[in-house]
């Protein structure tokens, strides 16, 4: 019931150029012709938000007219882009950041969802994902991956992790590995990153699954990382193995990208796919990301739906070992 | 000597001119949102998140704590006059503190909360100074079992929050723990009390609950009665604290200073339980118990003092791990994020000037608090003066933007709308809403750390009494349901329910 945030001001002053515009022979402009909305369904100042205002700022310079950020979070993120789809116009000046819930909620168990993921968006471009480690603690006996592993297959259900709540990737993620390890971990899942470090830092659970905030605790040696969810290695770990480096056969980053209603005109969708992507090589969005341990995963609307299709795919599987699918 | 030439560092950076200004801001927009109803810190810190990002780190992070603990400071102002709390953490200032403006006492009332906020503002920057490497460490002893337990012992505060009948009190508490009820289960994922709307999949806000059981039904109250209410207003009587006033306040305030702080260093704890814990510590110790609810001043001292800094503990968490312990509190790691700055165990030696800079614009601001709200406490008073037919309709204007901005959401001023009417037929039949406030906070955080308790411990109940933290927690919880049935306290607690009808 937390993240709910304004943008009332932002939206003040994206009234400003609208005003100005409206004196301009406005039939004579080329889309985009006013500010476009970009619906962000996370709070402002968390990871998403920071790196989708970064990716706007980048697409504003191609698009030559602002794009307004809008947090409207709610519901694991789908509250935004499903009241887009339900609401707005198909003009191509409001769209939305669509995170992978949009493809997750639908397939849960008890979950009855407002929109239909194959035919409610307009997809845009695929644009990145997060970055997923597990860590422990510093003093933990856990040294590498295999250590966890070899425990648990000796002790079903004695090494805990947490999550920042159920049903999220992390989680998702954590039990397709132990399913493909052939162990059993007990999942303990809290509210928030936030929450679950404190837990780990405490001792209270073995590993955190958790985003970029583990990287100072890491640097500091508070925490060490035992494996990172993402196609490549992260720069600042090198040690630190892939899913892949480990013998799984995936990359686990939620992926996400940007769509607007469904019926947009492919021209508009193009302009914005153009700028979006323009933005992906753009060294100040680019150095925003970083900060996140995030890289640019580019695909067009083709590439985006078959990124769709195989996580969907993945996540079906993941649902129903943990009871949660339809 | 090495913190003070640290200390002093950091007051080379915060008295800079554009970080003085940026901290001034900060206050002056806490103050401001912490007056108007619904208007919280988050709506405002979010909104001004993205300004943030032209200046320097130090001034865009100075003024965003500023605009926090700021807002703890003019919380009180609005429970105090109206009976309508400008904060969630304010809620219970609204019991003694509008009685006292009732009785003509607004000024001492309102010094009162800004003494108290200034002392327990101080008391918490010190504190974060001095131990908050090692207070990070009292925050991470706690694991779900003693959170368990701690929220036990903070449901046990309901006994001394009701004024009237206890039966109604606990049935009141239980609508609080059902409505805490709605959302997604944390634990299965599987969605309650939802009805299939996607609003509700979050849960119900605290903020359209609290403003509309508070603000909407106080209008609708004095909507039928604002007659009488004018000639009592128009008394407004001495504008500050007596000296029978401070005998009363000051222990008060050192209590909820403490009280407040440790609340404020937990994850999830924060200003919200620990003014209620506070005002019935309070309420418990007094030699006057049957003052509560007619105009205590200890009643608003020691809570307004915990609020304050519970503030300041929570930016212990955040500097120190890196852990943000409350939605404010995760704002803030986003305005550090954005200007490249990961707070954490890292923080103090590889960005000093930034970790001291804070801390010494905190000194700095709570002196500009102070100096901003005692001229401005008479000035406060005379909105006593305004006509109720100009004040409700702008305080409810208020309430409904202040509501809508807290999560730019049409379904959060229908629920403010259902609970000022709910609230205002609670206040027709006798029912209080302070222990639904409570049971709605607390009742989540109790269920929610008892499965996860006993998922670690593989359903093992004695994991309670094991953990020596949780188990003492336990005691004193136990301790506080007993005590009432002992003949010499009975006493005592009966002559507080009568005196209270």
């Amino acid at each position: 019931m937390t993240r709910r945030r304004v943008v009332a001001a932002i939206a003040a002053f994206g009234l400003l150029p609208a005003v100005f515009s409206f004196h301009a022979p406005a039939y004579a402009q080329a889309y985009p012709a006013k500010p476009i909305t970009l619906i962000v369904p996370w709070p402002a100042g968390g990871s998403t938000d920071i790196s989708m205002r970064a990716i706007a700022k980048g697409a504003e310079k191609h698009l030559g007219q602002p794009v307004i950020v809008d947090n409207k979070g709610g519901a694991s993120g789908t509250l935004g882009p499903a009241t887009m789809a339900a609401t707005a116009k198909p003009d191509g000046y409001t769209i939305s950041q669509i995170p992978i819930t949009i493809f997750r909620l639908p397939l849960m168990k008890n979950q009855k969802v407002s929109w239909n993921p194959d035919t409610d968006f307009t997809y845009i471009v695929h644009l990145t994902g997060y970055a997923f480690a597990v860590g422990v603690r510093g003093e933990s006996p856990f040294k590498k991956w295999q250590d966890v592993v070899d425990f648990a297959k000796a002790n079903p259900g004695k090494v805990s992790y947490g999550t920042p709540g159920a049903g999220t990737s992390l989680h998702i993620g954590m039990e397709l590995i132990a399913g493909q390890s052939g162990i059993q971990l007990t999942h303990v899942p809290f509210k928030g990153d936030g929450e679950q470090r404190a837990a780990v830092l405490g001792g209270h659970i073995d590993m955190a699954v958790g985003g970029s905030g583990l990287v100072p605790f890491v640097a500091d040696g508070t925490m060490r990382a035992l494996m990172i969810w993402t196609k490549e290695r992260a720069k600042a770990w090198p040690d630190v193995p892939t899913l892949k480096d480990l013998g799984y056969p995936w990359v686990f980053d939620s992926p996400f990208g940007i769509a607007g209603p469904k019926g947009m005109d492919p021209k508009h969708v193009q302009i914005l796919h153009d700028a979006f992507k323009k933005s992906l090589d753009d060294p100040e969005t680019l150095a925003v990301l970083d900060k996140f341990f995030m890289v640019p995963n580019y695909a067009d609307q083709k590439g985006y739906l078959e990124i769709i299709k195989q996580t969907t795919a993945y996540e079906k599987q993941a649902l129903e070992r943990i009871g949660l699918a339809k | 000597m090495e913190i003070l030439s640290a200390l002093g560092h950091g007051f080379a950076v915060a008295l800079q001119p554009i970080n003085l200004m940026a901290c001034f801001f900060g206050v002056f927009i806490g103050t401001l949102v912490g007056v108007l109803p619904g208007i919280g810190p988050v709506s405002a810190m979010a909104l001004l998140l993205p300004v943030t990002l032209s200046g320097s780190p130090e001034a865009g992070i100075i003024m965003m704590a500023g605009i926090y603990y700021g807002s703890m400071y003019g919380g009180s102002t609005t429970s105090i006059l109206v009976n309508i709390p400008g904060e969630a953490a304010s809620v219970i200032t609204c019991l003694d503190g509008h009685q006292m403006a009732k009785n003509g006492r607004a000024g001492p009332a309102l010094g009162i909360a800004a003494i108290g906020s200034f002392v327990a503002g101080t008391f918490a920057i010190v504190a974060l100074m001095l131990v908050a490497p090692w207070l990070a460490k009292f925050a991470i002893a706690f694991g779900p079992p003693e959170y368990f337990s701690l929220m036990v012992l903070g449901l046990t505060v309901l006994a001394f929050l009701t004024q009237g009948s206890m039966a109604k009190s606990l049935l009141m508490a239980c609508v609080g723990v059902t409505l805490g009820l709605v959302g997604i289960d944390q634990i299965t994922a599987a969605p309650r009390l939802t009805f299939d709307r996607l609003e509700l999949l979050d849960g119900v806000g605290l903020i359209p609950v609290v403003m509309g059981l508070f603000g909407v039904a106080e209008i609708l109250a004095n909507i039928e009665r604002s007659v009488q209410r004018e000639v009592v207003s128009a008394r407004i009587g001495s504008l500050w604290p007596t000296l029978q006033d401070w005998a009363y306040s000051k222990w008060a305030i050192a209590r909820g200073t403490i009280l407040g702080f440790f609340l404020g260093i937990l994850p999830g704890g924060g200003a919200v339980i620990s003014s209620f814990a506070s005002y019935a510590l309070e309420r418990r110790l007094s030699k006057r118990p049957e003052m509560f609810g007619k105009g205590a001043i200890e009643g608003v001292a020691g809570p307004e003092a915990a609020n304050n800094s519970a503030a300041g503990g929570a930016f212990i968490p955040l500097l120190t791990l890196g852990i943000p312990p409350n939605v404010v509190m995760a704002l803030l790691l986003g305005a550090f994020i954005i200007h490249g700055i990961q707070p954490g165990p890292l923080l103090i030696t590889q960005n000093p000037g930034i970790f001291w800079g804070i801390v010494a614009s905190m000194y700095i601001g709570n002196i500009m608090l102070l100096i901003l709200n005692f001229p401005l406490i008479g000035m406060w008073v005379q909105v006593l003066k305004v006509p109720y037919k100009l004040l409700f309709p702008l305080i409810l204007m208020f309430c409904i933007v202040g509501v809508f901005s807290s999560g730019s959401a049409v379904f959060d001023v229908f629920v403010m709308t259902v609970f000022g009417l709910i609230g205002y037929l609670m206040r027709k039949f006798g029912y209080e809403p302070a222990p639904l406030v409570l049971a709605f906070v607390l009742g989540p955080m109790v269920e929610n750390n008892l499965r996860k308790s006993l998922i670690l411990s593989q359903g093992d109940f004695s994991v309670f009494i094991e953990r020596p933290i949780s188990l003492a927690c336990l005691i004193v919880a136990a301790a506080m349901i007993l005590a009432p049935l002992l003949p010499v306290l009975r006493a005592k607690r009966e002559a507080v329910a009568l005196d209270q009808e």
